[in-house]
């Protein structure tokens, strides 16, 4: 039994019907994330806007940040958002092997460039050991990411971790 | 609001006089979301529903989430707020000085569960 039990589909807010299509095109989130944040639907709308454009938009590449995304989820023990896949990734050539990868030993892997490498490691440690995330790791990252990708890539992982962290305390949702 | 009130929040609410059993479940909630999440089971969520609606909880939740999620890269960007408390325009290098190296809330107690490396 769900916790919070999530609304029935037919009482998500009409408003956020494009936002519910849009993200259903893109495979994540699904439905349930409208149900569930549908309870305060004040919220749903801003949070899905973050969610989203920090997601799927933006100047960094969409792929390494689904992989992001998926780590993340798995190391904030949120079964939900960590059995969703954009469709967009996949559709860009990311597997599910890149994907297993890019969650484990990327500093081992020879296919990751040193600007992804530096974008996993920013999120790896961003909730472990942030105080390793000092000056000169983000100088590290302007060789590599300009500073608004950088921002992107830093509120992308702050919103996606923020999200997965509730999910995670919602036993009982699908997947869990 | 005054800043003791912010700090027994912090640091003392679970015995405290000055808060509700609601106010106190709702300030577990936020503890155990950024420290051990894993904690916060059906029993929790149960004992969150006698104060709240579920309404309010997942209010509570996603503000949470949310919170824990950007304070902590926000953490990383060594920034300080640009006013001091009495709202004086400051230099980041001062407002250091008063937010980090002093902090005015909390790097102690229980809120350093929430960033171990606080407390080193």
């Amino acid at each position: 039994m769900a916790v919070v039990e999530p609304l029935p589909r037919d009482k998500i807010d009409p408003g956020l019907g494009a936002a519910v299509a849009e993200a259903e095109a893109l495979g994540t989130p699904d439905d349930l994330f409208f149900r569930i944040l549908g309870h305060v639907p004040g919220y749903t709308e801003a949070l899905y806007d973050a969610l989203h454009r920090s997601h799927a938009l933006g100047d960094v590449d969409h792929r390494l940040k689904e992989i992001i995304r998926v780590r993340l989820a798995r190391q904030a023990n949120d079964p939900y958002f960590a059995g969703q896949r954009s469709k967009a990734a996949k559709d860009a050539g990311l597997d599910e092997a890149r994907i297993e990868v890019g969650c484990g030993d990327f500093e081992a892997d020879s296919q990751f460039t040193a600007a992804e490498k530096w974008a996993l490691r920013y999120a790896s440690l961003m909730f472990t050991t942030p105080k390793k995330i000092d000056k000169s790791f983000y100088d590290e990252g302007k060789t590599h990411y300009t500073e608004a990708e950088i921002m992107e890539l830093g509120a992308f992982i702050a919103f996606h971790y923020g999200m997965q962290l509730f999910m995670g305390t919602l036993k009982g949702l699908p997947g869990s | 609001m005054t800043e003791e009130r912010i700090d027994e929040g912090i640091e003392r609410y679970a015995t405290s006089v000055a808060f509700t059993d609601a106010e106190k479940a709702a300030l577990s909630y936020a503890e155990r979301m950024g420290t051990v999440p894993e904690t916060i089971d059906e029993a929790f969520y149960e004992e969150l529903a006698r104060h709240y609606s579920v309404e309010e909880i997942v209010e509570l939740g996603a503000f949470i989430g949310f919170n824990v999620g950007f304070h902590v890269f926000f953490g990383t960007l060594d920034f300080y707020p640009m006013f001091t408390p009495d709202g004086r325009l400051v230099s980041q290098e001062e407002s250091r000085s008063i937010y980090g190296d002093k902090p005015v809330s909390h790097l102690s107690g229980s809120v350093a569960g929430a960033n171990p490396e606080a407390a080193e």
